[in-house]
């Protein structure tokens, strides 16, 4: 078996246990991550932890597709923009409050959200539109840093087989 | 070279005895009832006949005095928790903008010997034993992370967010990609 040729994206001979399995698995774990960062506020979980385990459903596709066919299936430009996308709500909340605090600016207390419950609830509210910014940003940023590192390895394999060819 | 390796180990070695030293005062890891944990010491006096009166629920005028000087927000209730020591309780000045319109645990008095000793409260106290109440979240690490300390956890996005930006910079391929098949 040809060692140099495994992990390129074209020209091997998949498994077709792991290519179905890989793609029976991914809406399952991105299930489990929005359950993670919902129930943030009822149980363990948060933002952080959610926004990983959907990264790393990305991540199983690389792993089992190769980056070239996965590379793909996820547009780089959305995913710039998710990265700000997160931290914009984020802020964006922390500047509603002030706005609505009338005067004096209470940046991130979530009791004066336009909610039509009372003060309490409301801060329960603001903590989970919180965790779904994190959870994004957390997400996007996950998924962008490894498809990055993965494209780099594919780009110096390809330099080297092209010298090969040369030669 | 000789000099400044024997005065490294010197170093070393007194720092090493003052750790074990230290470590004697070091509360259990973790402990949420541990003093360091839960108040801070502002000052003692002398208990003669204040007893009796934080025990009819009435603040003695030399203790609101002493207090006062030091600048420190003035108690508006007492209540007796165990033999000895008491908790004051006033209403801070977020009141009167209405962002929290609740008394809070803010002095905590311990008799010690013939002395009373003051403390203030950490404001850990209020996060754990106020936080279901005043958010309306179970999770104590939620409501913490997220709304307590709402600042710091913005501030953790923005770093990873940074992360995210410099990989960008740095790593992204600048040429066309190669088209994979579909899946």
């Amino acid at each position: 078996m040809n060692t140099e040729n495994s992990d390129r994206g074209e020209g091997k001979e998949r498994d077709v246990i792991v290519d179905t399995i890989s793609r029976l698995m991914v809406p399952f774990i991105q299930l489990f991550a929005l359950y993670v960062i919902i129930h943030g506020a009822g149980g363990p979980g948060g933002g952080f932890q959610g926004g990983v385990i959907f990264g790393s459903s990305f991540v199983l596709l690389v792993i089992a597709f190769g980056i070239v066919n996965a590379g793909d299936r996820f547009p780089e430009a959305i995913n710039t923009a998710f990265f700000s996308f997160g931290v914009y709500i984020y802020t964006g909340v922390g500047l509603l409050c002030i706005i609505l605090s009338l005067g004096v600016a209470q940046y991130l207390n979530y009791g004066f959200l336009p909610l039509p419950v009372h003060f309490e609830e409301r801060r329960a509210l603001g903590m989970d539109l919180v965790e779904i910014g994190i959870g994004i940003t957390v997400m996007a940023v996950i998924t962008e840093i490894f498809f990055n590192l993965a494209w780099k390895r594919e780009e110096s394999e390809e330099e080297r087989r092209g010298k090969k060819e040369q030669e | 070279m000789k000099l400044i390796s024997l005065s490294a180990l010197l170093f070393v070695i007194v720092l090493g005895a003052l750790f074990i030293y230290v470590a004697e005062d070091i509360p259990d890891f973790g402990d949420p009832y541990s003093a360091p944990n839960r108040y801070i010491k502002l000052f003692s006096m002398d208990a003669n006949g204040l007893e009796d009166n934080l025990n009819q629920g009435v603040i003695p005028k030399s203790l609101a005095d002493k207090i006062a000087e030091r600048g420190l927000p003035l108690p508006t209730r007492v209540e007796s928790v165990e033999e000895g020591e008491w908790d004051f309780f006033l209403v801070p000045e977020e009141k009167q903008q209405d962002f929290y319109p609740k008394e809070q645990k803010y002095y905590f008095i311990k008799k010690e010997g013939a002395n009373l000793v003051v403390f203030r409260y950490a404001p850990i106290i209020r996060y754990i034993e106020e936080g279901h109440e005043e958010t309306e979240v179970p999770n104590m690490v939620t409501y913490i992370l997220a709304d307590y300390r709402g600042y710091d956890t913005l501030g953790e996005t923005t770093v990873i967010f940074t992360a995210g930006v410099s990989v960008l910079l740095l790593l992204r391929r600048r040429g066309k990609r190669p088209e994979g098949r579909k899946l």
